[in-house]
């Protein structure tokens, strides 16, 4: 036995470890994220280039002769080849574009990542503008499906078999085949137009309006958190009933803790790791955009816009709402193992 | 000498009720046990060892399961007790180990963690301070080398057998009076399990308490247990000491076992022996004794062991209790030479 | 969203402005095509206007397709900027029924003189008008405006009849030598200030036209001849945030969630004849589901009774609002301004007979029904809607067309007859290789395109479609490479003139002739009788000839008649003025008012 017997923590330094660990992990993580964007960033060029669909075709009205229709094509410049459009985009990112000339020409500033010519607007600022929307409108939902899916899912894992698991599965199953698009309107509908319980939501910053902010956001909340939370349900009861069954549950109850420790430190601990990675995933996925319920709801988020862009054929906006929703992705997956970490020592010193 | 025993399990019945009927996990049961003493419970998995062992804790899932008899310790009923009484029981006065040590502990928390938890529990208002230092002491005991620095280390930072050790620290850290073991040493290799049988023979000497060892390995039997109760189908059926079990068992399927043990050891010489067929249904217990469709001797057509469920009894010029009519009804002459 | 329009609704080129076509119908009128020329604008004229109070409009687009003025080409769009923002030289009268398509001064102290036969324009400025910052609005301003039109680099989706008819010369692909004010040099700035020249006083802007164009001052109130300051234009970025000349400006406009307009106070009514401006402000909701607009309509709770929507009520929802007496006093059924059309490619099928076997034999409601029924519109009796009064009269339409749509087999297996020994050719390939159809391939095409082959099998003709992807599916068709025998389209008229249906439809220099009628035999005739009428400056001797070459086209059937389209609302019990405006098909947004 060494010197170090009476210096613990430093015997065995978790912290430091952890921290190298982590730092590598990190580096690591940051250089697959940029492969990774640089590729989806690519392939949604390259899909867009093998659509059906053609952009210019789309961008003239009544007067639509082929001719307009090649003049468009050069003034959106997708009439060049698809790998020079990639390279200016790429070059956007780092130092901003420059988009027509003389006194009305403008600038997207670096990182730009395109220019609108429906909306109007550089990319980021379209992406500035909406994201907020979203993040406010997945964080909230997502708090509140947290709790009340991990919720249910205690109660009905407790009551096994009980009038409460039996309900609860009961409504789950109707939770998770509901349709978003008609929860939604159904919703709108009755609180809104019906009960006039509610204002029709007419979204506001809550820096600007707090109130608004609320009135708006409140039956959005609620209904992505109801039906998102049925999954959770499911997955909670399921977690903690096979949690309740491992050796080391049994070992705790046998040293004479109370149920509620056990529940605490034992069974929930296991039960929700497995949770955290889906929970984080589905968060993540979120933040790219909730398109149906910021569609019902009026909202004017990220979701919106890159279905808009869909349907513009813009894709400038495609592929900057794309690319913000990969790297989400894959923040997400860091974020969701360096949680891990924290949550199961088994997997930090991996 | 008769002594009041520090446990007794009386006509213990364990059932669960499951989506496909009523399981009769454990059924009549009855043993007791002195302080510094050591039972074996012996038997196949599903013989209703386990449940018997979990049933003094009152461990088993309580939606499904239903229980009736008595368990007596000290005198008292705990089948009767409330939840508090037996929290209060539960890891001070009977303390329990399980079979996987790799499983046992709470992966989340380091071992010290759950030492200091369970010494904490049932030691309120001792400071954290001061059940480290009982704890450090355990891990020493129990032989985990240099306890200062490893334990503030995760359980899987340990090896299986040192994993059992840190077990047997948190089960023995509020000097039990008694130790349910289940299947202690199953999970490890064969010296590591010599180790853990050592260690707990070590402890049971300084502190005078009472083991209940449940194994199917008749090997741990012979070398740690004061008497045996062979369970099968959920009844016990043969009780005796260790040495008329290994001399002269009494009940076909103790011959059985021995003899799946002892061609075990043989086995490099290609002669390898097992019961043949499987344990029964404890959803569908047969009507009569349940081992009749394994036994090589009932094959005479004896009604009784079709028909009534044989009672254990005193076999003559032994020791041991047996539940079989043919061994009453003095058709059973074997010995132990017939095995080898 | 144009393609979407295109994709639901099957409506032709939606961004199609569209300036009159139809309006008089009135209130939930489903009276035939050729009813309806009175004023009444039933359920929407009620009462007399009040002044104040906010109006809001409900839309299920992300943003305005366009403010700048210059890109300004559909329907409502025009109408509502052009009623409270955007001002030009003439206008429609702010009326409702047919009045709605008479053609007023607006900027300009009268509807404009013409010399030279049509071929030189000019208006004399009303002056008094100011912008929102309260300077002048000048007669270099307005040239300046439809400047813009030739960059079109930047200034896309507008008009460009300033392009065509303006004395500008062209290169040999057609592109104007004048590139627009961003690009020009001091010598391409030249040719278009000799085109379009304001006076020394800065009174009279006079427009030189390279051909005589007699209804030039139509083509006038489009907001393509709106004001623009130069100093303020941005050129791309002007469509965010124009300058007002009308009575309202913008106080926020965040697309995909509103537009909220307030009164620019520099407006003088004094100035402006047309507007009356009666609500305080207007706000624009953008981006509700359409479900949602419904059925806040129907509500008609809080701010929604003061609410109208820019789009039309869903299909699932027109038989709650029209059965129910309690909706009697809000909601309308009337023309939008499309005519839906069936063309023939007439080099190919250069034969009337099989032409008619075709109209008499195909079974028009079965394609009506699954379109929505009724409501989707009346069977169309020619090329011109009854909302263009001047110009519509009913047609004699060929003997043996059941009035009710459905398929007159006989009929037409007799005039199939009549093409074996007239034109042989054709008729064996129609009853035997087959006529091949392009269809844009929409969900609402594929269902039509089934009924178009079971009702030609019918007769003994054989359909060959083709599906073609939507956004591609009329720069198909125009492409002359493109082999059809039948393609199918819808056209509006941009001003109540048939001058914008008849000869865009049917010369071979028209915006959107799908015939290659060029080599028929009655082709000369017909090219020299519409140009005689597009020269003709009297209005009513113009429409006698547009009538008779209505008739002449449905006996020619180089096309066949559709639908002539419909469209339903619903609109806030509090809600004045909800008529139809008779020169966009649309609300006439800034005269709507609230009812105290």
């Amino acid at each position: 036995m060494s010197a170090a017997v009476d210096t613990p923590f430093f015997y065995f330094p978790v912290a430091r470890l952890l921290r190298i660990a982590l730092t590598r992990f990190i580096v690591r993580r940051i250089f697959f994220a940029l492969v990774l964007l640089a590729a989806v960033s690519l392939f949604t060029y390259l899909l867009f280039a093998l659509l059906p669909t053609d952009p210019a075709a789309l961008t003239c009205g009544k007067n639509c002769k082929p001719e307009l229709i090649a003049a468009n094509r050069v003034r959106l410049g997708y009439d060049k080849p698809i790998y020079e459009q990639y390279w200016q985009f790429v070059r956007g990112i780092f130092a901003g574009r420059t988009y027509g000339s003389g006194d009305i020409a403008f600038k997207c500033p670096a990182p730009s990542l395109g220019y609108s010519f429906n909306q109007h607007e550089c990319v980021s600022t379209l992406i500035g503008k909406t994201f907020p929307v979203t993040a406010y409108l997945s964080l909230g939902s997502f708090v509140l499906w947290m709790l009340l899916g991990v919720g249910t899912g205690i109660i009905a894992a407790l009551h096994r078999g009980k009038w409460q698991d039996r309900l609860t599965s009961l409504v789950t199953s109707i939770g998770v085949s509901l349709p978003t698009f008609y929860v939604g309107l159904l919703v709108l509908f009755s609180v809104v137009i019906w009960l006039q319980w509610l204002p029709f939501p007419h979204y506001a910053s809550p820096t600007d309006n707090l109130h608004d902010f609320l009135t708006a956001m409140i039956l959005p909340w609620i209904t992505l958190a109801v039906l998102s939370a049925a999954s959770y349900t499911r997955l909670t009861r399921n977690g903690v009933l096979e949690a309740m069954n491992e050796d080391f549950v049994r070992f705790g109850v046998a040293k004479g803790l109370k149920n509620r420790t056990v529940m605490r430190k034992y069974v929930l601990r296991a039960a929700l790791i497995p949770i955290v990675t889906i929970a984080g995933l589905d968060f993540a996925a979120l933040l790219g955009g909730a398109i149906v319920t910021e569609s019902v709801f009026s909202l004017p988020g990220m979701g919106r816009l890159a279905i808009r862009s869909v349907t513009d054929s813009d894709l400038p906006v495609l592929v900057g709402t794309t690319l913000v929703a990969a790297v989400f992705i894959v923040m997400a997956n860091a974020i969701v193992d360096i949680i891990y970490g924290v949550l199961d020592p088994r997997v930090r010193l991996k | 000498m008769e002594s009041t025993p520090l446990l007794s399990v009386n006509n213990l019945s364990v059932e669960f009720s499951t989506p496909d009927g009523i399981v009769h996990a454990v059924n009549d049961v009855s043993f007791s046990i002195e302080a510094g003493k050591t039972l074996g419970i012996v038997g196949e998995s599903g013989s209703g060892k386990s449940v018997t062992a979990s049933s003094i804790l009152k461990l088993n899932s309580g939606v499904t399961a239903s229980t009736s008899g008595s368990i007596l310790f000290k005198g008292d009923n705990i089948l009767g007790a409330d939840d508090k009484k037996i929290r209060q029981l539960r890891g001070s006065e009977i303390a329990m180990i399980f079979q996987d040590p790799l499983s046992a502990l709470n992966p989340y928390y380091t071992v010290g963690h759950q030492i200091i938890e369970a010494y904490k529990v049932h030691h309120r208002g001792v400071k954290k301070p001061e059940a480290r230092k009982v704890a450090l002491e355990m891990l020493r005991r129990v032989g985990i080398p240099n306890p200062e620095a490893r334990i503030d280390e995760f359980p899987h930072q340990f090896s299986g057998g040192m994993r059992q050790r840190i077990v047997i620290a948190t089960a023995l850290i509020n000097s039990p009076k008694l130790l349910i073991a289940d299947e202690p040493t199953t999970a490890l290799d064969v010296t590591v399990q010599a180790q853990i049988l050592d260690l707990m023979k070590d402890i049971q000497k300084e502190n005078g308490m009472a083991i209940i060892l449940i194994t199917h390995d008749l090997g741990v039997v012979a070398e740690t247990c004061d008497d045996v109760a062979v369970m099968y189908g959920g009844r016990i059926v043969e009780k005796t000491s260790v040495n008329e079990l290994f001399t002269t068992p009494t009940h076909p399927y103790s011959f059985g076992l021995l003899g799946a043990v002892r061609s075990l050891d043989k086995s490099a010489r290609g002669s390898l022996r097992t019961i043949a067929g499987a344990p029964p249904s404890l959803l569908h217990l047969p009507s009569g004794c349940s081992f009749m469709p394994r036994c090589v001797f009932a094959n005479d057509g004896h009604s009784k062991c079709s028909s009534i469920v044989p009672e254990l009894e005193l076999v003559p010029s032994t020791h041991s209790l047996s539940a079989c009519h043919l061994r009453k009804d003095a058709l059973l002459k074997l010995t132990t030479k017939d095995l080898l | 969203m144009k393609h979407r329009i295109i994709g639901v609704l099957g409506v032709a080129l939606a961004a199609s402005l569209v300036a009159s076509a139809c309006g008089s119908s009135s209130s939930s009128s489903s009276d035939t095509a050729a009813s309806n020329d009175t004023v009444a604008a039933g359920a929407a004229d009620t009462g007399t206007p009040t002044t104040g109070g906010t109006i809001h409009i409900l839309s299920q687009l992300e943003q305005i397709t366009h403010l700048d003025p210059q890109r300004n080409y559909t329907g409502s769009d025009l109408a509502f900027v052009g009623s409270t923002m955007q001002r030009a030289l003439t206008s429609y009268a702010y009326a409702s029924g047919t009045e709605g398509s008479k053609l007023v001064a607006d900027l300009a102290t009268d509807t404009g003189t013409p010399t030279e036969g049509g071929k030189v324009w000019s208006f004399t400025l009303r002056g008094g008008a100011t912008y929102e910052d309260g300077s002048e609005v000048t007669c270099a301003d307005i040239a300046y405006g439809v400047s813009r039109v030739f960059a079109t680099d930047i200034i896309v989706d507008g008009p460009t009849y300033a392009i065509t008819y303006l004395d500008i010369p062209k290169d040999a692909d057609g592109n104007s030598n004048y590139p627009g004010p961003y690009k020009a040099t001091a010598d391409q700035q030249a040719l278009f200030d000799k085109a379009v020249a304001c006076s020394s006083d800065g009174k009279t802007i006079t427009f030189n036209l390279n051909r005589v164009v007699a209804d030039f001052n139509y083509t006038t109130t489009l907001l393509a001849f709106s004001p623009v300051p130069k100093a303020k234009d941005t050129g791309e970025k002007y469509d965010n945030a124009p300058v007002s000349s009308g009575p309202y400006k913008i106080k926020s406009y965040e697309p995909g969630k509103s537009l909220v307009l307030v009164r620019n106070d520099k407006w003088s009514k004094a100035s402006d004849p047309v507007r009356h401006a009666y609500v305080d402000s207007y706000v624009y909701e953008f981006a509700l589901d359409p479900a949602v607009i419904d059925e806040r309509l129907m509500a008609d709770a809080g701010d929604d009774q003061y609410a109208v929507s820019d789009a039309g009520l869903q299909p699932e929802n027109l038989q709650t609002v029209f059965n129910d007496d309690k909706f009697k006093d809000r909601r309308q059924d009337s023309y939008d301004p499309y005519i839906s059309f069936t063309a023939f490619n007439a080099k190919t099928v250069s034969c009337v007979e099989v032409r008619r076997a075709v109209y008499l034999g195909l079974d028009r409601e079965a394609l009506r029904t699954a379109g929505g029924g009724p409501y989707t519109g009346d069977f169309a009796d020619g090329f011109i809607k009854p909302a263009l009064a001047d110009d519509y009269a009913p047609n004699k339409m060929p003997d043996g067309l059941n009035k009710d749509g459905t398929p007159n087999i006989e009929a037409a297996k007799a005039a199939l007859d009549e093409a074996k020994t007239k034109c042989p050719d054709v008729y064996a390939k129609a009853t035997g290789d087959g006529l091949k159809f392009f269809h844009p391939d929409t969900p609402t095409w594929q269902k039509n395109i089934s009924i178009w082959i079971e009702s030609m099998k019918a007769v003994g003709i054989v359909i060959k479609p083709t599906a073609v992807e939507p956004s591609k599916y009329y720069p198909t068709v125009q492409n002359d490479k493109t082999d059809y025998d039948i393609a199918r389209g819808a056209w509006g008229p941009d001003w109540p003139n048939a001058s914008t249906m008849i000869p865009e439809l049917f010369l071979t220099s028209g915006g959107f002739n799908l015939t290659r009628n060029g080599d028929d035999p009655a082709y000369k005739q017909f090219e020299t009788d519409t140009k005689a009428a597009l020269n003709e400056l009297d209005r009513t001797a113009q429409g006698t000839k547009w009538k008779a070459l209505n008739q002449f086209l449905v006996n020619q059937l180089w096309s066949l008649p559709g639908t002539f389209l419909k469209a339903q609302d619903i609109w806030g019990s509090k809600v004045g003025n909800a008529y139809k405006w008779a020169s966009s098909g649309s609300y006439l947004f800034g005269e709507l008012y609230v009812k105290q």
